[in-house]
């Protein structure tokens, strides 16, 4: 019952609640770093024969030479590096680039962190903290392959065809519209994400180079010739080449009329020319099915997923055979811990159900030639057009508009109550 | 009121002996220390334990909306601590993280805090004591009414580390989003330890509340009319029978919920309602089920957040005016008459939710008329405080706070009982201010006044009187810093549970009042450092208190402090009510309830001791 | 005397409460953090009501919180000598003080019924002007097509860029695909909750030309913060006008020029 000075006892438990709070509270966190693909990296990093060191410490440190030769070409995702050679506009980066703030002169930056992020992550990686949860998957850029476009199937977007996916969203998925964005903004961020893209492309690139051409004790080479004029350039030829990449559409055929509904009589030939080759040439029943309502094959991946499941399938594949080597058996675990921990779980790519009147890459009719011409690239949709310039397809250009007069009407065909032979069709979904 | 006959010869009235005041004998073994601190039977170890686990609860629910507010105020920056989590970003929370921590911090707040506060901790330390009675009519039902809570600790707690995070549908927990797992991020396994927490606080509070009513009923003194009741018992008493009449819709409610979720049942889910592209379920509810079975309950619910605290209140003022309480009566029927509206009001909640607007006007009407009882009682409060002689305590600067800060939450009720500024103010800050200021400017420092003030009784040590008026100093001002200039967010139309809202051309000049509410909160959380400290001292090292260091009337202030089992010396027999102070023609400033009948006798019985 | 000083310093700190309460909500406006502009028609007589509550509970809260601090001053035991004041309470007070608000809050619940009415209950006889279907985040839009029917295939499908007209009723359809949304509109003093499985009418009519915010009002999940909209009101003739342009960019058999592509959606 000591109850003598209890004011400078106070102020004694006081301070140390106090600093107890400090010390668990204080510290800023480090700032945001860009993550390496490991998928990629623990692929393509198969140990050899006759390795000195353990395997582990050597992957480590071949993926710190890549962390550092990505770092001085790109940057950080607070400050982005745009080499001249890539064609980037590194004022654009800025802007979108870095935590979100806005700056003295009014102008806003951290753009790419304040609407994007968070689902397509930091990297660019489609492992956002939100991605897990969404259905479906938000993009991954680092492959370089973007599904709705206008180019050619193998070509990279154009820069429009990233602003009109960021203007329109995808409906249907988490992807929202940014419409209402300044179309200086918008800009930024259709910069930004090619910035990435070009990043992971050329990580790929890396990580390929090194599996083919280097051996267990070789450094991946840091002079200029090499990064640029090996790795870099011809990602860049593709990007830059996407421009003029863009499919040929042909004209529409005089009995097809888009500013009347697909049920008009004016279109009533067109739509029957589309529904036979729906069922026949075009192919698309097998996956479609015959009802339209994708109930075909769907046991696909998408290209995104296709790499997890056959990557995890050699991995646990080669987990339970005897190992050659003890680094064998390290890179195999490692490979599993990856998948398990830092990929997104695979799910099938289930084929649409196109009496929804829900589409993805648009709606426009140019918006479904562009899909039927190309096929979605990416994804197992094959296209009915050319698969280049000067080719031939398994439908003539001109006959795609019919199938696309098809498709259109294809939400509003049945008639009579909702039941188990009438799924909910687009007049009642929306 | 008369005074029971007087015997011819002892001239102070005592009942038989019961029990004995002085701690128990040490027999020692673990079983015993179980029985005697752990599984305790005793109402005022019971009430003890619910008193630690809360306060231990409101700092967790405390620091969550430190977290809200550092996002509201900086959206998208490097968040302290928490950002940790989030270093691949560099310190930005995600925004699903965001809807976590407000769901949490109401959750951790109404079920884990504020209703266990009020009525199991003080409900359980004081009823017994301030009836007479040796302890509660069903001690064992008492003491798991507290180890029920534990489970619903558990699943709140283990919430936060499963996939998916912890339920982020908003306290309110609305389907579809919180029924379909598809619909957010932690509408899996977040989403059902949350019903299954709600749960278990609903088994703890019907058990209390039964015991309450019971013990109320049934155990007072000789002599103890109801209408001799102090405020606080009859506020605990009508609490009781709140929960137990509201409390099996919210239980039954969430029962069905759990199955709209594990067992594929369509309460609440219309057909074919696709979310996130996951199939859809079986469908044929409604989700405005959901709505009238949560408020039907949960408008109760916040009157079981607020009379407690008000009885208790009441009490405390009368105490530090040395006045009897202004219009005993009315302040009863009007603690009943807000308990019975409460009933009927829940409609209010649901006014923009799509509801037959019809129902708005008939909802409208009967929340107006709730305001009234209240009213009154404030009235009453400024009557009881007329005229006295008012000593600036720690607990009456917390209790006379209440009373200012209830004014205001009271008064902005009014603005979204009218249905036509509701269709403006639904849903904005407004409401965030009106529940803040009727919950923590007006329970919450009715809480704070209840501790400083029945702390000797719990311990037998008094706070610092010094550090205590500089907590509550420093919480006024700072509470008010927060929450006032919600209102005029509010009028703005600034929205609740946004991430982010400064991208909207209404709301992005706001941003910087929303950082000094922010620093404000700041200094809110950093200030209860001091009442955390103040406490832990005094409870080992804080000046030793008498049986009536305040020199109070009611039953528990003639036991010893703390009180051993049995609670009194000797049976209580109760002449008068409970707000003899300052009665004319007596010397001393207050007559106890246990004080002989007349004043002759007392003051022979006061020669005597 | 050092009681009395604290006694004076809690009661000032208490007077603080109603000065500072008046005075925030009288500097507010000219910081412009007050009620938005408001460019409906039912709008003023949402508005009126808010500022005679405003003026109703301001009084209360003036008249009490003085009060409070005026007891707390005057009976402060440092300055009280004798006894307090022994009175159980007061039965013509009790009478007055319950029938006084009684009538009021009565009086004020019987004169807003007819604004509630006219937003909420009153629908004109009228096909719907746009459907707007919430989603997990953002605002779906449904014009009726050249045929002036929802449902059919000629459709104007678009997202969170909804123009109307000025000057005349409108009725919105609203809807939700999902989860609970709410259609909040803070320049037209309009709020509805969008309830899957519900198609519930929201009708207003707008007297001023420009462009304001939709934004979601009711917690949706992750990004209800993003469920940004925008309305934009304009004369009839700029509405068809506009209309017919988005008719043709549907119908869009040629991708626009690069420029043009963006521009063109607006």
């Amino acid at each position: 019952m000591n109850t003598s000075n209890p004011s400078s006892a106070m102020l004694r438990s006081t301070v140390l609640l106090a600093l107890l709070a400090a010390v668990v509270g204080c510290g800023k966190t480090p700032p945001a770093s860009f993550r390496l693909n490991m998928v990629q990296a623990t692929k393509t990093s198969a140990p050899e024969s006759g390795m000195e060191k353990p395997w582990s410490s050597w992957a480590r440190e071949r993926q710190a030479q890549v962390a550092t030769i990505l770092e001085a070409m790109y940057g950080t995702p607070d400050e982005p590096v745009a080499l001249a050679e890539t064609g980037l506009d590194l004022a654009k980066l800025q802007l979108a680039a870095g935590p979100v703030r806005s700056d003295i002169v009014g102008r806003k930056n951290g753009l790419y962190r304040e609407h994007c992020a968070h689902c397509h992550g930091i990297s660019g990686d489609g492992m956002g903290p939100t991605a897990a949860f969404l259905n479906p998957y938000p993009r991954d850029y680092r492959p370089g392959k973007f599904k709705f476009k206008g180019t050619w199937r193998d070509a990279r977007p154009a820069r429009d065809d990233l602003a009109r996916v960021l203007h329109e969203g995808i409906p249907g998925s988490s992807m929202p519209s940014f419409a209402l964005l300044p179309p200086a903004q918008v800009e930024a961020l259709v910069e930004y994400v090619r910035y990435l893209s070009m990043r992971g492309e050329t990580e790929l690139s890396l990580y390929t180079y090194a599996e083919q051409e280097l051996g267990v004790d070789d450094v991946l080479p840091t002079t200029k010739e090499f990064l640029v004029d090996e790795i870099l350039t011809p990602i860049v030829e593709k990007w830059q080449g996407a421009e003029d990449a863009k499919i040929p559409v042909a004209a529409v055929p005089a009995n097809v009329d888009f500013t009347k509904p697909g049920d008009d009589p004016a279109n009533q030939e067109s739509v029957a020319r589309g529904r036979t080759l729906f069922h026949g040439d075009g192919g698309c029943v097998k996956c479609h099915g015959v009802t339209a309502l994708g109930d075909g094959q769907a046991n696909d991946y998408d290209d995104w997923n296709k790499v997890i499941v056959e990557w995890s399938k050699e991995v646990t594949g080669g987990l339970g055979t005897p190992q050659d080597d003890a680094g064998r058996s390290a890179w195999l675990h490692a490979a599993a811990d990856v998948i398990e921990g830092d990929a997104l779980r695979p799910r099938t790519i289930p084929p649409r159900n196109l009496r929804l009147g829900l589409y993805r890459g648009g709606r426009r009719p140019v918006d479904l030639y562009r899909r039927l011409y190309t096929g979605i690239n990416g994804a197992p949709m094959p296209g009915v057009g050319p698969s280049g310039p000067g080719g031939k397809g398994s439908v003539a250009d001109a006959e795609i508009w019919h199938i696309v007069n098809y498709i259109r009407s294809l939400p509003y065909e049945f008639d009579g109550e909702l039941g188990a032979d009438r799924p909910m069709v687009a007049k009642d979904r929306f | 009121m008369t005074p029971p006959p007087v015997t011819a010869t002892p001239v102070v009235e005592h009942g038989p002996a019961v029990g004995h005041a002085a701690g128990h004998a040490p027999q020692g073994g673990l079983s015993h220390f179980l029985s005697t601190y752990v599984f305790s039977k005793d109402h005022k170890v019971i009430g003890l334990q619910f008193l630690f686990s809360t306060l231990l609860w409101f700092l967790i629910g405390g620091l969550l909306a430190l977290a809200v507010r550092w996002q509201v105020a900086w959206p998208w920056s490097d968040v302290p601590v928490i950002g940790k989590l989030f270093a691949q970003e560099g310190g930005q929370m995600s925004p699903e993280f965001y809807t976590m921590l407000f769901t949490m911090h109401a959750s951790v707040m109404i079920f884990l805090v504020i209703i266990p506060i009020l009525a199991g901790a003080f409900g359980n330390f004081l009823i017994p004591l301030m009836i007479g009675a040796d302890d509660m009519a069903f001690p064992t039902l008492n003491m798991l009414s507290y180890w029920f809570m534990w489970p619903a600790f558990a699943c709140f707690g283990a919430s936060f580390f499963v996939e998916g995070g912890a339920a982020s549908g908003g306290w309110t927990s609305y389907p579809t989003l919180s029924t379909n797992p598809a619909s957010s991020p932690a509408s899996g396994m977040g989403q059902t330890l949350w019903l299954l927490g709600l749960t278990f606080v609903g088994v703890s509070s019907m058990l209390g509340s039964v015991n309450y009513m019971t013990t109320i009923i049934l155990m007072r003194a000789p002599g103890m009319t109801m209408f001799r009741l102090p405020m606080t018992i009859w506020a605990m008493f009508i609490t009781a029978i709140l929960q137990a009449f509201a409390l099996p819709v919210l239980t039954a409610a969430g029962f069905m919920q759990l199955s709209d979720r594990m067992l594929g049942t369509g309460f609440f889910s219309p057909e074919g309602n696709v979310v996130n592209n996951a199939i859809a379920g079986a469908g044929g509810g409604q989700p405005l089920l959901w709505q009238h079975l949560f408020w039907f309950y949960s408008h109760p619910a916040v009157y079981i957040m607020i009379l407690p605290a008000m009885g208790m209140v009441s009490d405390i003022l009368t105490v530090f005016a040395r006045k009897p309480l202004f219009g005993y009566r009315p302040m009863v029927y009007s603690i009943a008459g807000i308990a019975g509206l409460g009933f009927i009001v829940w409609g209010h909640h649901m006014f923009m939710s799509g509801m037959n607007p019809a129902l708005g006007i008939t909802f409208m009407v009967s929340t107006m008329m709730i305001a009234l009882p209240s009213a009154v009682k404030t009235f009453n409060w400024l009557g009881t405080l007329w005229g006295g002689k008012i000593q600036f305590t720690t607990s009456m600067l917390f209790a006379l706070s209440f009373v200012s800060m209830f004014i205001i939450g009271g008064l902005s009720g009014i603005f979204m009982a009218a249905t036509p500024v509701d269709i403006f103010i639904h849903d904005t800050y407004f409401i965030v201010a009106h529940f803040h200021y009727v919950l923590f400017a007006g329970t919450a420092m009715g809480v704070w006044a209840a501790i400083y003030f029945w702390f000797p009784k719990m311990f037998g040590r008094t706070m610092n009187e010094f550090w205590g008026k500089v907590h509550f100093f420093l919480t006024f001002i700072f509470l008010n810093g927060t929450f006032f200039t919600m209102h005029i967010l509010g009028a703005v139309g600034f929205p609740r549970r946004l991430a982010d809202a400064y991208h909207y051309e209404t709301f992005h000049h706001l941003q910087p009042m929303n950082a000094f509410m922010t620093y404000c909160a700041i200094g809110m959380v950093a200030t209860q450092v001091i009442f955390a400290a103040n406490f832990i001292y005094s409870m080992f090292w804080g000046p030793l208190a008498g049986r009536n260091p305040w020199n109070a009337n009611t039953l528990e202030w003639t036991a010893p402090s703390p009180p051993g089992h049995g609670n009194f010396d000797y049976q209580p027999i109760v002449h008068r009510g409970p707000y003899e102070y300052s009665v004319p023609g007596v010397e001393k400033d207050h007559l106890m309830q246990t004080d002989p009948p007349n004043a002759a006798a007392a003051a022979a019985a006061a020669a005597a001791h | 005397m050092g009681k009395r000083l604290a006694g004076i310093f809690w009661s000032l700190l208490f007077l603080a409460v109603p000065v500072l309460g008046v005075a925030t909500f009288a500097i507010a406006p000219a910081y412009d953090h007050w009620l938005p502009k408001d460019v409906s028609e039912h709008g003023a007589s949402i508005d009126s009501l808010f500022y005679f509550i405003l003026a109703l509970t301001g009084v209360v809260f003036v008249v009490t919180e003085v009060l409070l601090f005026w007891f707390m001053w005057k009976y402060d035991e440092a300055k009280q000598q004798g006894q307090a004041t022994y009175i159980q309470g007061s039965h013509t007070l009790e009478v007055v003080w319950t029938i006084i608000p009684a009538a009021t809050l009565l009086f004020l619940a019987i004169y807003q019924m007819n604004a509630w009415a006219d937003v909420k209950m009153r629908r004109p006889a009228m096909s719907p002007t746009v459907e707007v279907v919430a989603r997990q985040f953002e605002w779906r839009l449904r014009y009726p097509g050249r045929d002036g029917t929802l449902g059919t295939a000629d459709d104007l499908f678009l997202v969170n860029d909804l123009h109307l007209p000025i000057d005349e009723d409108v009725l919105v359809q609203l809807k939700s695909m999902d989860v609970l949304h709410s259609f909040f509109l803070p320049n037209v003093r309009i709020k509805q909750d969008a309830v899957p499985g519900m198609k519930i009418p929201v009708w207003f009519k707008a007297r001023e030309a420009g462009e304001f915010d939709i934004v979601c009002a009711e917690l949706c999940g992750w990004g209800h913060y993003k469920m940004k909209g925008r309305v934009t009101f304009e004369p009839r003739a700029a509405f068809d006008a506009w209309l017919e342009r988005k008719y043709a960019e549907q119908g869009a058999t040629q991708p626009p020029p690069e420029a043009a592509d963006m521009a063109a959606a607006e």
